[in-house]
């Protein structure tokens, strides 16, 4: 089968692709976009270990995995719209009130 | 009038070189890492998805199921997890000082 | 009488607890003082004079009495700090003199401050409480640290009574001067007690009970062993390797930084400049304080200590110096003055000079004799001086006066008794003690210590002046006619001011009899009362602090020995001298109306009626070398270690100014840091796990 390095190097690649959104996106949305694709990645990896030992616990793991994303999701997309109402932009560059 | 998508060049890229870096040492970790080129892999002749209703469930429907702990409670406490967050998108959503609606 | 001696400890509480009566009870309920704390005042010293007196006779069946009180610093494996007594016969004369002289002040305050309408009373009794509090028990003190406690504290009693009218100008300046000074003074004596400490272990007079030793007698077997009998304390030793001086070097080094304190309580020469502004406090504290007591705090203390002085002759060379020279230099500018305490200031500075002078020459009894006739006349003059300025509604100059020898009688035959004590007039007391000074200072500079006369030769011309301008007072004051109105009518004086003068009067008149030498030597009779006294006791614990120890000490130690002189002749040339001063003053002042004769003097009377210029060079040597000094003392202290400070913590805050600036709410550059963050930690934990 396919060796298990592909696998956490395709985990990695998608993981870093999320952090590099996190480091450079802008708008809002696309964070949390980036932070979307950076959980699946670790999903991907939890999977890929489940198939290497044999146990189901990976693969069950990933569901909780994508169901907190869900949540997370609602509650972030929820502080952008307070954050679009404080500040008129969802640029996260803007909002830098919190600052020495 | 719809624009088209344009490559979002206002970027700073020069950030983005930590996640290439990030990249770099973990590629380097996984493949210098020596795993076995064997993998255990699952029987052929189970339903892996239907175990895994049985595991979320704390029942032994299949064998697969009887071998895996159980996820009853952390199943339980995701769905009271995701009822907050759908409490809380609401509560954030919602604007009080307009009220009826706009 | 045994049980008598147990109650010394009462002797300075007794005051103490009118210090406080006065003080709580005058600032909460003052009504319940009538007379300001007087009478608390008057009980409290009559009291300790009843019990000083009750010890006298303790200590005159050769009982004396030391015993340690109270440990306040217990030392581990050194030596330990505490409060005790020591009742011998030179510190139960004392006692006796303090308190004597203290309830007579006291009752003369009466007159002088009560009468007079004065206000702040309490706080006045209150300083007087706490005075003679601090002085019996400076008297009774049995360690030379407790001694330099209660000298200090007696010199802030000092100050406080001098300044005690302070709302005028005089009086507060007056106070910080005497308190400067002595303080100077004492500071080379702190640094004396401290040397002590550390070179015999101990500060003790004399050796009570546990083991525990005295520093003049560990002084003595030092120097024996120098000389080759017996073994050096091992303490003593051990400090004079670390010191790297010989043993009598070293100690005389010890006894001249003691002898700073001395200097400048008992007001010599140059720490003498304190005494005339002190005469701005009322006219009974300087009675008390500047007359009969707390100077005599310097000469007690030498006299305490003589175990130790008496075996370094250089020291007791400066002494007999110092004191011949401050004598003979008062006196001279004595002759000059025209207000009364003034000329009585410099009359007490010239005869703690001939007291030291005593001291230096060996003249042990000589000299505290005249501190206890010096006491009483010296005490009945600054009254009698008191007495003149109620009556001159507190006018002292000399010249408004006059006359006055009708109108106030016993004041005047009073005056005139402790006048002739102070001349040294016989029989008078004054003529037998410092006749006994100058023979003393005589026959031991005739015998093996020519130094000696040179004081000797000052003591004896400073009688001649002494005797002149006791004689120029009393005759400016009271006799011829009266110069001003006041002086015609002079306020009258009453039984509270008579009492005290009568009292001194006689004792200033008979008090010489208890040891007239010259007498003694003539008739053969065993009538030397003070030296008996003062010889003490053979084989005792006690036997280092009588005369016949210390007179051993000085022949075999310091090298006095007595020339055999009789005393007859140098009685007579002091007396002579003493008479001729008198007579020259009673040529020149005692006619109706007198000259000033002083004015013929010119230049020299300049000289002499600004006191040398010693006070300007004292405030040129504070002006010009001590602030110059403190001012690169201050630079030094607020530029570099202020500096050095400050400068340590402006790194702190450059750094943080500059440091927080990362914080800038973007929050993309958060997560770059947390991101770069992850992937040192990454890096660091592969190259130490082996992962690559």
């Amino acid at each position: 089968m396919v060796p298990m390095e592909y696998y956490l190097l395709l985990s990695a690649a998608v993981f870093c692709i999320g952090v590099f959104g996190v480091l450079t996106r802008r708008s809002a949305l696309m964070f949390l976009m980036s932070v979307e694709l950076m959980l699946n990645a670790a999903s991907v990896n939890l999977v890929a270990f489940s198939w290497f030992h044999g146990n189901l616990s990976g693969q069950a793991f990933t569901l909780f995995v994508m169901a907190l994303a869900a949540a997370e999701v609602a509650v972030g997309i929820g502080i952008i719209l307070t954050l679009y109402r404080n500040f008129d932009d969802i640029d996260v560059t803007n909002a830098t009130t919190m600052r020495w | 009038m719809t624009s088209r998508p344009e490559f979002a060049d206002d970027l700073n890229f020069v950030s983005g070189l930590a996640a290439v870096a990030l990249f770099a040492v973990m590629a380097v970790v996984f493949v210098g890492a020596g795993f076995e080129s064997a993998t255990a892999g699952f029987p052929a002749d189970v339903s892996v998805t239907a175990s895994l209703g049985y595991v979320l469930m704390d029942l032994n429907g299949t064998s697969l199921a009887e071998a895996t702990p159980g996820f009853l409670a952390a199943f339980e406490t995701i769905d009271i997890v995701l009822v907050a967050a759908l409490a809380g998108a609401v509560f954030l959503a919602d604007r009080g000082d307009r009220g009826g609606d706009r | 009488m045994v049980g008598a001696l147990e109650f010394t400890p009462a002797i300075p509480l007794l005051p103490l607890a009118s210090f406080f009566v006065a003080l709580l009870v005058g600032y909460f309920a003052p009504r319940l003082l009538p007379k300001g704390g007087a009478i608390p005042g008057i009980v409290a010293t009559a009291g300790s004079l009843v019990m000083s007196v009750l010890a006298f006779f303790a200590v005159s069946q050769g009982d004396y009495y030391a015993e340690s009180l109270y440990t306040w610093v217990v030392g581990q494996g050194t030596f330990s700090l505490h409060f005790g007594v020591l009742v011998d016969p030179l510190s139960a004369m004392m006692l006796i003199i303090v308190s004597l002289v203290a309830f007579l002040v006291h009752v003369f305050s009466l007159g002088y401050m009560n009468d007079e309408g004065e206000t702040g009373l309490p706080r006045y009794y209150a300083g007087l409480g706490l005075f003679t509090f601090s002085m019996l028990s400076f008297v009774v003190a049995d360690n030379l640290l407790m001694a330099f406690m209660f000298f200090e504290l007696v010199g802030l009693c000092s100050f406080l009574l001098i300044g005690f009218h302070f709302r005028e100008p005089g009086p507060p300046s007056a106070a910080k001067k005497a308190f400067l000074v002595t303080r100077f003074g004492d500071y080379f004596f702190l640094i004396g007690v401290v040397a002590i400490f550390a070179t015999f272990g101990t500060a003790r007079f004399v050796a009570t009970g546990e083991g525990a030793h005295a520093f003049p007698h560990m002084a003595e077997q030092a120097l024996a062993a120098v000389s080759g009998e017996g073994a050096m304390p091992e303490h003593v030793a051990h400090f004079l390797d670390v010191v790297g001086m010989s043993a009598r070097d070293w100690f005389s080094v010890v006894g001249l930084l003691v002898l700073g304190g001395v200097v400048g309580k008992s007001a010599q020469f140059p720490l003498h400049t304190w005494l005339p502004d002190a005469m701005e406090g009322p006219t009974p504290v300087s009675a008390l304080i500047h007359a009969a007591t707390m100077v005599a705090a310097g000469v007690y203390l030498v006299a305490r200590m003589y175990g130790f002085y008496a075996l370094l002759p250089t020291v007791l060379a400066i002494i007999a110096l110092v004191g011949g020279f401050t004598a003979l230099f008062a006196a001279t500018m004595g002759v000059v003055k025209d207000e009364l305490k003034q000329v009585l200031a410099y009359s007490t500075i010239s005869q703690y000079g001939y007291m030291m002078l005593g001291l230096g020459t060996g003249g042990y009894i000589a000299a505290t004799f005249h501190l206890m006739t010096h006491a009483f006349f010296k005490a009945l003059l600054f009254l009698g001086a008191g007495s003149v300025i109620i009556a001159m509604h507190h006018n002292e100059n000399m010249w408004d006066m006059g006359g006055l020898k009708e109108k106030m009688p016993v004041t005047y035959y009073t005056f005139l008794s402790g006048s002739l004590a102070l001349a040294g007039i016989v029989p008078f007391a004054g003529f037998w003690s410092k006749d006994e000074i100058l023979y003393e200072a005589l026959i031991y500079g005739a015998g093996d210590s020519p130094i000696l006369l040179v004081a000797y030769a000052m003591g004896l011309l400073a009688v001649f002046f002494t005797g002149f301008y006791t004689f120029r007072m009393v005759f400016l004051t009271f006799h011829g006619e009266s110069r001003s109105d006041t002086a015609e009518n002079p306020h009258g004086v009453g039984w509270n001011v008579k009492f005290p003068l009568v009292v001194l009067g006689i004792l200033a008149a008979t008090v010489g009899l208890v040891n007239m030498t010259p007498v003694a030597e003539f008739t053969g009779a065993h009538i030397e009362f003070l030296h008996d006294w003062l010889a003490g006791t053979q084989g005792t614990a006690l036997s280092g602090l009588g005369y016949e120890h210390y007179h051993h000490l000085l022949e075999d130690f310091a090298g006095y020995h007595a020339a055999d002189i009789a005393p007859f002749v140098p009685a007579a040339v002091s007396l002579a001298l003493a008479l001729g001063g008198a007579g020259l003053a009673w040529v020149l002042y005692n006619v109706d109306e007198p000259t000033k004769h002083t004015e013929k003097l010119g230049g020299a009377k300049t000289v002499l009626y600004n006191n040398y210029y010693q006070d300007e060079y004292q405030v040129w040597l504070a002006n010009g070398v001590t602030l110059p000094l403190a001012r690169a003392a201050d630079t030094f202290d607020q530029g570099v270690i202020d500096g050095v400070v400050n400068a340590v913590s402006s790194v702190s805050l450059f750094s943080g100014s500059r440091i927080k600036r990362v914080q800038d709410g973007v929050v993309t550059h958060y997560a770059a840091m947390l991101t770069l963050g992850l992937v040192a930690l990454l890096v660091v934990f592969g190259v130490a796990g082996g992962w690559f």
